[in-house]
């Protein structure tokens, strides 16, 4: 197998595996719905108690949004990471040193295989979590659903590239539980995840806006809602191409360090 | 009579020290990677701050969430984070169990003369929740501060008394869902994961949710005693305060309820092999 193909085999691979394990994912995916709906019940409450708008969010709007980070947060939940920090402490990591592959490449192909399944398992969750709370608001027209698709598969490059470089760490800590929870409490406040990025004080707004999480989760969710204009809405789309082509050169320049310093364990 | 309660004094005295060098022994490994284990005290610190900031930003915009203000459900929120710390500190191994029945390495528990449960929840520690303990606590400290509510020494006793059931229903809920591995053969089993993420209703009000999720985090997994009626009651909401005092019952019950689920699984325990 030469060039795309031996990449092709491995998404391939990964979407397999993603349909042998496929009750772990969709109850890992249900039981994170939870948390949706503790916040369905959240909101709901806050807009009951103060009826119109709250930040410029009106309740149909706010709900779309956290069914929206809801749908991104579930594609490529994969604890790279922690795969990273198995394959060194078993010594894995040789085998993958020693394939004719790109390594970073071959991350990604097997991260991205299983998306579409993602994708459709999540939207048809959240379908269910909208139908009960009444409906949410959709994108005003197909040219707005086509921006929101772009947005969102950029959404989940700058995923891939943060994850990737983060997972380097391991080369030096070994162990990566507490890098993984920081960076997961970094990036559920700063990209959008919890909470509209507007309701932030303006300093970490400011923030928010030098740094690639907001990509992630917000200028998606506000391209869905239509919230930006026209040059904003492509200001903010070339930031996100921004991040995830630097992201991924980052994780590239890492892969190059890491080589260096790598211990193989075991044999 | 005295020499039977000396002798059941002797083996509690026993199982505490057996239990302590197992924790022990799970420390000396997470050690081993250093970086990684500061990296998680913080980490796990910064996941309760960036939720408290969450609620303080809602509060930024409305005074109130249904009567509760912003001090109260940030008790609400550090005890989860509490009670979840005590949990990972202490009792990790929970999360190991369905691990252990799927390869076969429970096998070794039952050899030793220790009860089985202080071994499975011996097995593992989770540091990250010292992190927790610590910005749990803080946070209760804070919280007390800014309600207005006398704090004279029975509160304060009753306070310790919630902290604990609170503490040991959340552990009781880990290890009943985690004996479900004795029914469920697989080598990670989701249903521990399941119950624990219904643990989200309790960061909040009750009084936000329908009946159905009240009825579930109330009567059927009793989150609702880990959280919102200790609170309640502490912070004197009259409405909901009297089932706070009910909090050590239901720690006892649930506790009784998980102890009971892992003897009924364990007779059921066949071995997978070597």
């Amino acid at each position: 197998m030469t060039g795309l193909g031996k990449y092709l085999a491995m998404a391939r691979t990964s979407i397999e595996i993603w349909f042998v394990y496929r009750t772990t994912f969709v109850l890992n995916m249900i039981g994170s719905v939870f948390y949706v709906f503790a916040m369905f019940y959240l909101w709901q409450t806050i807009f009951l108690g103060s009826p119109g708008a709250l930040a410029g969010f009106t309740w149909p709007e706010m709900k779309a949004y956290l069914l929206v980070s809801f749908v991104l947060g579930s594609l490529m939940p994969w604890f790279a990471e922690w795969n990273m920090s198995m394959d060194l402490k078993e010594g894995r990591i040789a085998i993958d040193l020693a394939r004719p592959i790109d390594f970073q490449a071959s991350r990604f192909a097997s991260a991205v295989g299983p998306v579409p399944l993602e994708f459709c398992s999540a939207v048809a969750v959240g379908a269910v979590v909208a139908f009960m709370f009444g409906g949410i608001a959709l994108p005003a027209d197909g040219a707005h659903a086509a921006v929101f698709l772009v947005s969102a598969a950029l959404a989940t490059l700058i995923r891939f590239g943060l994850v990737y470089c983060v997972s380097m760490t391991a080369f030096w800590t070994t162990g990566t539980d507490g890098i993984t929870v920081g960076r997961m409490a970094v990036q559920n406040l700063l990209s959008g995840a919890l909470i509209p990025l507007v309701f932030f004080p303006d300093w970490l707004r400011a923030v928010a806006a030098v740094l690639p999480f907001q990509g992630m989760i917000s200028t998606p969710a506000l391209t869905y809602l239509g919230k930006m204009d026209a040059p904003t809405t492509a200001l903010m789309l070339g930031v996100q191409a921004f991040w995830a082509i630097g992201l991924i050169l980052l994780g590239r320049l890492a892969w190059r360090g890491a080589q260096r310093v790598v211990t193989i364990n075991g044999g | 009579m005295a020499a039977s309660v000396a002798s059941g004094f002797r083996s509690a005295r026993r199982l505490v020290y057996l239990y302590f060098r197992c924790l022990g022994q799970q420390m000396k490994a997470i050690l081993a990677y250093e970086a990684d284990f500061v990296v998680l005290l913080f980490s796990a610190a910064l996941v309760q701050i960036t939720g408290v900031f969450f609620i303080w930003t809602i509060f930024q915009r409305i005074p109130s969430i249904n009567g509760w203000t912003f001090w109260q459900v940030v008790m609400m929120y550090a005890l989860i984070f509490v009670t979840e710390g005590v949990g990972s500190l202490f009792f990790e191994g929970t999360w190991q169990l369905s691990n252990l029945v799927y390869t076969g390495k429970f096998d070794q528990m039952l050899v030793r003369p220790v009860s089985p449960i202080v071994q499975v929840l011996a097995c593992a520690v989770g540091f990250n929740g010292l992190g927790n303990l610590v910005t749990g606590f803080v946070l209760i400290g804070i919280s007390m501060a800014n309600v207005p509510v006398p704090w004279t020494l029975g509160r304060l006793l009753m306070l310790a008394i919630l902290i604990v059931s609170a503490a040991t229903i959340r552990v009781a809920i880990n290890l009943g869902s985690a004996a479900t591995a004795f029914w469920i053969s697989a080598p990670w089993s989701m249903i521990p994961m399941f119950v624990h993420q219904l643990g989200e209703f309790a960061k909040y009000p009750i009084t936000i949710y329908s009946l159905p999720v009240q009825a579930m985090i109330v009567i059927a997994i009793p989150f609702a005693f880990v959280s919102f009626f200790p609170t309640a009651w502490v912070f004197g909401v009259d409405a909901w305060s009297l089932p706070g005092l009910l909090t050590p019952l239901v720690a006892i019950y649930t506790m009784l309820m998980a102890v009971t689920i892992f003897r009924v699984g364990l007779r059921r325990y066949e071995s997978s092999g070597h």
